[in-house]
């Protein structure tokens, strides 16, 4: 799979509502043939991102870039895009066979072949059998899976999917993940999907953005944002983390000291050269995972911590232990390692010694 | 039911009677008196007075007299016309108005509604005046020189009757249009942009077929009030321009003819009941709303 050429360049792209700005000059490239997660907040710009691509509504500055060429006055109906709607927007009157058809029906291409083209579209979304319906007797599952064979018979260039999946329950919303991810795979179109969901976007994503009123946080595999989130924003949003503030003290190779009120760590900062550069003093974050924090044996010397068991709570395959570390009970260290069957050691308001290898720690500026 | 507050056990003690009543209204003054209709048209008359023996001579009168069947269709015909002119009238009005924003819209919907709070007899004189030979509608056409001299063709005959009918039943056309055109989600409207249709596809593949259930409901408004009035064919009609309400308004009044009166009712109750029926079935939405 070729993912190095961009299919879609946005360039300091803006957008006010009126004197409201909601982007503030966004700069993204989508690779063809991946799968995009725009993940934020409400209110961070995900949706603006996906609507002003879509064409549903004109850029207050800025440009869009399809293979190189300005698609930004384009309107919506020549662009080579479909969008798979939040609340599926399926056409009441039509039925599935009528909704999936439409975009190549208004296209007039040819009866015979639109119905060939349903068919296999609907094949590829399981639906074969219910090509008769309307979507009223459909569950919300395949007014779903409707609403996609409807985007992808078009063949666009570009999948825009807005919170397709916040309507399902659960159970039903992890089915259509793996479902859509298989699909993706598949048919091998650029997918940008937005969602305020982390687990699905790590679930999904060959790629996420994270974006936060307005701006672009951070853009990599779901693995860059866990393992080396590059703020605090990321930290704390992607994935239960462990923040420790701090100063930031000497460097040395791959590693770079933080003075904290818990005492002195030391984290990567491979391949971080901003981390490096960074003024010594200059105010910052130790950040660690539950996971990579562990109870210190001996042989730790560095990043030992140590604090009160406030809570031991038993999660299913994991169990989670929150501790009151420094003495200060607002900074909270939570621990998580897989659960045995006779239960944890660690009782509440017992003294723990912990630790965390300084590969597994990183930096985040303040 | 759980005690929610003292107001509960109050609403339990009224409810039978309000129950009674919701019911009790509906019948005292609607099936009641079709149905006392209903009896009526089977007496007959004598000397002016009832006579209150069983007879199906008023329906025979009405099916094989010359004169009934012919203004019973061509009322129907009318109606129609009305109905369809009204709607052809109506529909970009409404459409127009859903285009508009916020409280624009809605402004000039109670603009378009205003003439509803006019005395009916009123709006009939007014029209009339706008038909007539010295009217507005003469002037123009004789100022714009289309005509040379003013036209009696808009008042006193059929035209007028259709004109005027129009012109009063338009906001009963509106109405039900806006309401069903506002009630499309917009998001519909832009995944049919979003797929690749034009603004007049997306109009008449999408737009169009979803208000179809609020035209009927104004075909059918329209049409039952049009067959149902008297008074516009009598004050614009003038002798050519008879209708079958006018000939019940005659039989209840100058001949004093109730039973045969009623029997003409209960054929126009027929159509009315059948328009009703008509709008209603295709005034829903296939069971399809989202």
């Amino acid at each position: 799979m070729n993912q190095t050429s961009d299919l879609l360049t946005l360039r300091s792209v803006s957008k006010s509502y009126g004197t409201v700005p909601v982007l503030h000059g966004v700069d993204l490239s989508i690779r063809d043939g991946e799968f995009l997660t725009v993940l934020g907040p409400s209110g961070s710009g995900k949706t603006t991102v996906l609507r002003l691509i879509g064409g549903l509504e004109p850029l207050t500055a800025g440009e869009i870039r399809l293979d190189g060429q300005d698609i930004s006055g384009m309107p919506i109906n020549r662009r080579p895009f479909n969008t798979v709607f939040q609340d599926y927007a399926l056409f009441p009157h039509l039925t599935v066979a009528g909704n999936v058809g439409y975009g190549l029906s208004v296209r007039h291409v040819p009866r015979k072949e639109i119905a060939r083209r349903v068919a296999q579209a609907l094949e590829l979304v399981q639906l074969g059998r219910f090509a008769g319906r309307f979507p009223a007797q459909l569950s919300g599952g395949q007014r779903q899976r409707v609403a996609l064979a409807r985007a992808l018979i078009c063949q666009p260039r570009l999948v825009l999917l807005d919170e397709p999946l916040a309507a399902l329950d659960l159970e039903l919303r992890r089915q259509m993940q793996e479902f859509l991810k298989s699909i993706q795979r598949e048919v091998k179109t650029t997918f940008l999907f937005v969602t305020h969901d982390q687990e699905e976007a790590i679930g999904m994503a060959d790629r996420i953005c994270v974006m936060q009123a307005g701006h672009i946080r951070q853009l990599g595999s779901p693995h860059e944002l866990y393992y080396r989130p590059n703020c605090e924003f990321v930290a704390r949003f992607f994935g239960e983390n462990n923040l420790v503030a701090g100063s930031l003290g000497e460097t040395r190779g791959e590693f770079r000291a933080i003075e904290t009120a818990l005492g002195r760590l030391v984290c990567s900062v491979a391949g971080q050269p901003h981390l490096k550069a960074a003024a010594t003093g200059a105010r910052g974050f130790a950040t660690f995972r539950p996971e990579a924090l562990r109870l210190a044996g001996d042989g730790d010397a560095e990043n030992r911590l140590s604090g009160a068991v406030a809570d031991v709570a038993f999660a299913g395959s994991s169990t989670v232990v929150t501790i009151t570390a420094g003495g200060d009970a607002a900074q909270r260290l939570r621990l998580r390692f897989p659960s045995r069957v006779e239960g944890s050691a660690l009782r509440a308001g017992e003294t723990v010694a912990l630790s965390f290898a300084p590969h597994e720690g990183h930096l985040v500026l303040a | 039911m759980s005690s929610s507050g003292l107001a509960r056990p109050a609403a339990i003690r009224w409810s039978p009677l309000v129950t009674v009543l919701a019911f009790a209204l509906p019948v005292m003054f609607v099936l009641a008196p079709l149905a006392i209709f209903l009896v009526y048209s089977f007496f007959s008359v004598d000397q002016g007075q009832i006579v209150y023996a069983p007879t199906l001579a008023n329906y025979v009168r009405f099916f094989t007299d010359p004169v009934f069947l012919p203004v019973f269709w061509r009322t129907i015909v009318l109606c129609l016309s009305v109905a369809a002119i009204s709607i052809l009238l109506a529909y970009p009005a409404a459409y127009f108005l859903t285009t508009l924003r916020g409280r624009w819209r809605y402004a000039l919907l109670m603009l378009l509604m205003v003439p509803l709070l006019m005395s009916y007899v009123i709006k009939i004189y007014a029209i009339r005046s706008i038909l007539g030979l010295n009217g507005f509608l003469n002037k123009a056409l004789v100022g714009l020189g289309i005509l040379s001299e003013p036209s009696t063709l808009f008042v006193f005959n059929m035209n007028a009757i259709l004109l005027t009918l129009t012109l009063l039943l338009i906001p009963f056309a509106i109405l039900p249009i806006f309401l069903a055109l506002e009630r499309i989600p917009q998001v519909l409207l832009r995944a049919s942009d979003d797929l690749g249709a034009s603004s007049l596809q997306t109009f008449l593949r999408i737009t169009l077929p979803l208000s179809l259930p609020g035209v009927a409901s104004a075909a059918s408004f329209v049409f039952v009030l049009a067959i149902g009035d008297f008074l516009t064919p009598q004050m614009v009609g003038g002798i050519s321009g008879f209708t079958f309400g006018r000939i019940l308004y005659s039989q209840f009044g100058t001949a004093y003819n109730w039973p045969f009166g009623a029997a003409l009712s209960v054929a126009l109750a027929v159509v009315v009941i059948v328009a009703i029926l008509l709008g209603e079935r295709f005034g829903r939405n296939r069971g399809a709303s989202l």
